[in-house]
């Protein structure tokens, strides 16, 4: 026994500030998360009810109506968003000079590491009705201007299309890895049978890639819940506000403006419950389908 | 890929679509940026009805540039971010190089157990309302630290240096040992060196992360005078808030920052505040890809 202390706690010296991190930052607040069950009082101590708090969450409208934009702006961005770098990986496999292949790839990917804040501030310009470059081709074309962002029809696909511009280029990197660890051979041996470029296409790399397609689509299940609070909270307005009001920016109003503080840690605690359980049943259905887990 | 020699012209075909494809997706990607930059160098007098499709400058003036870059809040915005993202990735690469390396050990006593304990952390997030409690009951509200400390160490970065530490030849740590070296010198005098390329990879990990963060910023921060330049881009360019950049002063008369179109200043905003990921996106590209296409292919 002591000859293990002596020789371990050295590494325990040096991880404690990194546990001591971790168990500030995401330990503790697991624990004040118990205020989900409490009456929140400004003189405490707060007092305990159980479920009453999901009660009143459950009864009402507002919360329905929170979690069914949620839900359609998640089911959009699966059916929308999902699919895009999977077809750009497959052009940029097309894509016979490396050069251009680079040159490509180097633009497409840096809307990647720019913040919502910045992306929303150049959707809001490049939307503008007025001289934003969407509607002045639009008016080119003889069609009346629309104002996207503050139109309740639009503003989700403002939402599907600039998270398309923003993660489409870097996530085919993913596929783009999993066609290059394709084996040759399996082309050679398509092209020895005649096969066109449709054909191995068909036939060889989406096979080959099939397995990280089923992981990461399983994946984007898991995160069900989760539409990108940072990219919502950007591009809200009063105007749009109700169509895009999504579980986390309910949960950010109740809590921090309107100081419901026990309702919104309900909503909170509601939401990380399902996203939680959403993410391990993915991760286990991934491992049983293809072998590969998450972690 | 294909043998190159005898190509039917209908493959020729092929082949200049999918090339127009990909080139039109780069327009779309770097079409609206290109737009605010044109923006926001134009000559002050003929921004007004500028073109939301062009992609250069109508005559050309630094003056939008100049005024943002001598503006107080934009000055005060830089400065915080530089310092608060330079803080928050020293801590972060240090902690996390700390935490991984005991964490990479294999004999350690208890290592499964924290290793569980870091991955509930990815999985489950109770959200912001007991964060804020956190910070509240620690006194850190409208403290820059509210801000820095978030993903100190981060857990998926902690995963990657875990494996790379864990493939660190024995024989040179075994070596180190032999020579007295104790895990501390160890770990500063071999290991860290070793880790070099895996620790600047981190570095810009957490560096991009800390740079684009704003919602701590936004919610903690209450004190203008703290904000980062996310925040200040955030109240100009989102919340349309003028006097954030004009300043209630030249609001109403023609003086200084007035004269200049409004949309020329906000696409200068938002192009300052890009600038140092445009700075550093060569060596985003080398680390991160070479990351990201290894991590994949591992799985």
């Amino acid at each position: 026994m002591r000859e293990k202390v002596r020789q371990w706690w050295p590494y325990y010296a040096m991880m404690a500030p990194g546990l001591l991190f971790f168990f500030i930052w995401h330990y503790v607040p697991i624990w004040e998360a118990k205020m989900a069950f409490e009456n929140v009082r400004i003189i405490p101590p707060n007092i305990w009810v159980g479920w009453k708090n999901f009660e009143v969450l459950f009864a009402s409208p507002i919360f329905y109506q929170v979690l069914a934009n949620t839900l359609i702006i998640s089911g959009m961005k699966i059916l929308f968003v999902f699919p895009v770098p999977i077809m750009v990986a497959l052009l940029l496999n097309e894509v016979r000079s490396g050069k251009l292949r680079g040159a490509v790839q180097s633009a497409i990917y840096l809307p990647h590491f720019l913040s919502w804040v910045v992306i929303a501030g150049v959707f809001i310009a490049l939307l503008s009705p007025t001289d934003g470059a969407v509607n002045q081709i639009q008016t080119a074309m003889g069609f009346e201007p629309v104002n996207y962002m503050t139109n309740t029809g639009t503003i989700r696909w403002v939402l599907v299309v600039s998270e398309i511009w923003r993660s489409a280029g870097w996530d085919s990197l993913l596929y783009l890895a999993a066609i290059f660890a394709i084996d040759p051979q399996l082309y050679e041996a398509a092209e020895m049978d005649g096969a066109n470029r449709w054909q191995k296409i068909w036939h060889v790399t989406i096979p080959g890639i099939v397995p990280t397609i089923a992981t990461l689509f399983i994946l984007n299940m898991g995160m069900f819940l989760s539409a990108d609070l940072n990219q919502v909270i950007n591009m809200q307005n009063a105007v749009n506000a109700s169509t895009i009001d999504i579980i986390d920016t309910y949960v950010y109003r109740m809590g921090l403006s309107t100081g419901e503080y026990a309702l919104a840690t309900a909503a909170g605690l509601f939401k990380a419950v399902i996203g939680m359980t959403l993410v391990l049943v993915s991760h286990f259905v991934s491992k049983r389908l293809t072998g590969k887990g998450v972690w | 890929m294909a043998s190159q020699s005898r190509r039917t012209p209908l493959e020729r075909v092929e082949y200049v679509l999918i090339v127009s494809t990909l080139l039109l997706l780069v327009v779309f990607t770097l079409q609206p940026l290109l737009n605010l930059l044109a923006l926001s160098l134009s000559d002050p007098s003929k921004v007004a009805g500028f073109s939301g499709l062009s992609i250069f400058p109508d005559g050309f003036s630094p003056d939008v540039w100049m005024l943002l870059l001598q503006h107080p809040n934009v000055q005060r915005g830089i400065f915080n971010s530089v310092w608060m993202t330079a803080t928050s990735v020293c801590i972060g690469v240090f902690g996390t190089a700390l935490m991984a390396w005991g964490m990479s050990r294999p004999g350690l006593p208890g290592r499964r157990l924290i290793f569980i304990l870091v991955l509930v952390t990815i999985v489950f997030e109770p959200g912001i309302i007991p964060d804020y409690f956190l910070m509240k009951r620690m006194g850190l509200l409208n403290t820059p630290w509210s801000v820095i400390m978030y993903k100190a160490v981060s857990a998926w970065y902690l995963i990657i240096l875990i494996r790379f530490f864990e493939e660190i030849p024995k024989e040179l740590l075994e070596a180190a040992e032999l020579d007295g070296a104790n895990p501390f010198q160890t770990f500063f005098m071999v290991v860290l060196p070793l880790a070099k390329p895996a620790l600047a990879t981190i570095a810009l990990f957490y560096l991009v992360l800390h740079w684009n963060e704003f919602f701590r910023a936004m919610i903690y921060l209450n004190d203008q005078s703290k904000w980062p330049l996310q925040v200040v881009l955030r109240q100009f360019v989102i919340e349309g808030d003028k006097v954030a950049i004009v300043g209630a002063n030249n609001v109403n008369n023609n003086l200084g920052l007035a004269q200049i179109n409004i949309r020329a200043l906000k696409a200068g905003m938002i192009l300052i505040t890009i600038l140092p990921i445009l700075a550093i996106y060569p060596l985003i590209l080398k680390f991160f890809t070479k990351g990201t296409m290894s991590g994949a292919l591992k799985g």
